[in-house]
């Protein structure tokens, strides 16, 4: 297979030595990430020339001189590193268990498709509304301390993964399903066995927007009420017009999500190898 | 020669909401003990319904299925049931895939690995144990489906049009490896397909069925001594039967003005 594949590189290199090769400095890793670091020192270059101009206003936009100012402050304070770990915490908390109990749920689900028509209406009803509208509910039950913020992180993702997982499971190829029975399979067998199985891909995939989710529920949660977290100094920022400290938790918030994104990727990567180990190329249009 | 498995007017039809379509309108007949049997058929004949009834998938409306002497509701557990979808999962390795009937029968681990390997190795898929399913061509992947058959030592295999998705070249080549197997375990099958020529080649007795609801139209002895696929092709007999099946389907190739 390999062979065959190197084969195939060699022909194409010969076809076309010119054009590849132009390609090839664009499109490998240094080269991508090169352009991105430019797009970036760019932006943040245009930005400040612009706040020191007075093209814009400093005073609304802020400047990214200042946002770095704000962000040494509070390193040199430690209060980034006490908002940036509450928040976090309460956002993985919140990711895992709405994540772990929505799966479940949905996964269990299969099991009785009586129960589950039984139940979407609700399901359905729960879902459209905005999630975000529980949160002074929440606060009232949980307090404002850190539960009521993992309470609403859950409240968004575990809806999210439900669905997800409901679907896949009905969806499983039911021809998989009887192939396990004429091998002698039950129930649970099947359901471990190729419904479980068959479901991981989606599940994951709700495990990006879900990682999203669980921030969102934990900023929303600080915003209404609390002592801690970026979502806190966010809007204690804003309220006193301070806009460089607002951007600073902003920023610190992106690279939270940033990090969690490739987190995810490198746990997909290990819980579906199979999905990786594919040898043919993207098709070029 | 003794019966193994004889199917007694088994009717079964499904119903939706346009009404209910008869599908099988009594079928009996019977298969031998390491009986090569053929059912063929118009499409739509319920081929593939007569055997999920005797794979116990469905239920049949009316009618016994006895199994050596047994009146039984099918034979799940006893079957090995191949189609023409490889049907591997694709998170399992070619190994694991194998495996998944001994891990469902409980077979100690360390003994069904030696087996499994024993088959790969036979089947030319030695040192492809740890591949995903996706990295294969589908004849190996129809081959890794046969061994996951043979390994649960099934005592009637069911395939059901197993080849009809690959190339002539590949189909001949694991033709001859399943008259091999069949003949070295000692397995009875029953072949399902709308292949008058693979069913000719392979089969001991072809079973027509037509009509609607359908029944058994007719049963031909095929009395072909060579036992490879491109042998029996080859046999002088082979011809006779290939034009008898073509009469009893009515397959008509000419092209006439309407």
């Amino acid at each position: 297979m390999t062979q065959s594949v190197s084969i195939d590189k060699s022909a194409a290199a010969r076809r076309a030595p010119r054009a590849r090769s132009r390609r090839l400095v664009l499109d490998s890793g240094w080269g991508r990430s090169l352009l991105q670091l430019a797009a970036v020192l760019a932006f943040f270059a245009l930005w400040e020339g612009a706040a020191r101009l007075g093209w814009v206003s400093n005073f609304l936009v802020g400047s990214p001189a200042k946002i770095l100012d704000a962000l040494i402050r509070d390193i040199r304070s430690h209060q980034l590193f006490v908002d940036t770990g509450y928040t976090l915490f309460e956002a993985i908390l919140g990711f895992v268990f709405g994540t772990a109990v929505g799966s479940a749920c949905g996964l269990a689900l299969w099991y009785s498709p009586f129960v589950a028509r039984l139940i979407e209406p609700f399901i359905v009803a729960i879902n459209s509304v905005p999630k975000i509208a529980f949160a002074p509910i929440v606060i009232l039950w949980f307090g404002t301390g850190l539960i009521s913020k993992v309470a609403l992180a859950i409240s968004l993702t575990a809806i999210v993964a439900l669905i997800a997982a409901y679907e896949a499971a009905k969806d499983a190829d039911p021809d998989l399903q009887a192939l396990l029975v004429t091998l002698g399979a039950d129930k649970n067998d099947v359901f471990m066995k190729v419904v479980v199985p068959f479901t991981l891909p989606y599940v994951i995939s709700t495990f990006r927007i879900n990682v999203g989710f669980g921030l969102v529920g934990a900023v929303v949660g600080e915003f209404i009420s609390s002592e801690k977290g970026l979502g806190h100094m966010i809007f204690t920022a804003s309220s006193l017009y301070d806009l460089n400290t607002v951007w600073a938790g902003l920023f610190v918030l992106m690279a939270i999500g940033f990090v969690l994104y490739f987190l995810i990727d490198l746990v997909e990567r290990k819980l579906l190898p199979w999905r990786q180990a594919s040898n043919t190329s993207t098709l070029k249009v | 020669m003794s019966v193994q498995l004889a199917l007694r007017n088994i009717r079964k039809s499904f119903s939706n909401k346009l009404g209910s379509v008869d599908v099988l309108g009594g079928l009996t007949f019977d298969i031998h003990e390491r009986d090569f049997v053929s059912i063929i058929g118009p499409s739509g004949c319920g081929k593939t319904t007569v055997f999920n009834v005797i794979a116990g998938l469905l239920e049949a409306d009316s009618g016994d299925i006895v199994y050596r002497g047994q009146a039984v509701n099918g034979l799940r557990g006893k079957v090995g049931y191949m189609m023409q979808r490889d049907l591997l999962l694709p998170w399992r390795t070619v190994l694991q895939n194998v495996l998944i009937g001994p891990e469902l029968s409980n077979m100690p681990a360390a003994q069904s690995h030696e087996m499994a390997m024993e088959y790969l190795n036979t089947y030319g898929l030695a040192g492809f144990e740890n591949a995903y399913p996706r990295m294969l061509s589908g004849g190996m992947r129809q081959r890794v489906a046969l061994i996951r058959t043979l390994i649960n030592d099934p005592d009637i295999i069911l395939l059901d049009e197993p080849f009809s998705a690959l190339d002539y070249q590949t189909r001949l080549y694991l033709e001859g490896v399943l008259m091999e197997a069949v003949e070295t375990f000692h397995k009875t099958v029953v072949l399902v397909t709308h292949d008058i020529d693979e069913a000719v080649a392979l089969s001991k007795r072809v079973v027509v069925l037509g009509g609607r609801p359908s029944q058994v139209k007719k049963i031909y002895d095929i009395d072909i001594a060579a036992r490879s696929p491109i042998g029996a092709r080859s046999d002088p007999n082979f011809a006779g039967y290939f034009h008898a099946l073509c009469g009893e389907l009515d397959i008509q190739t000419e092209v006439r003005a309407a």
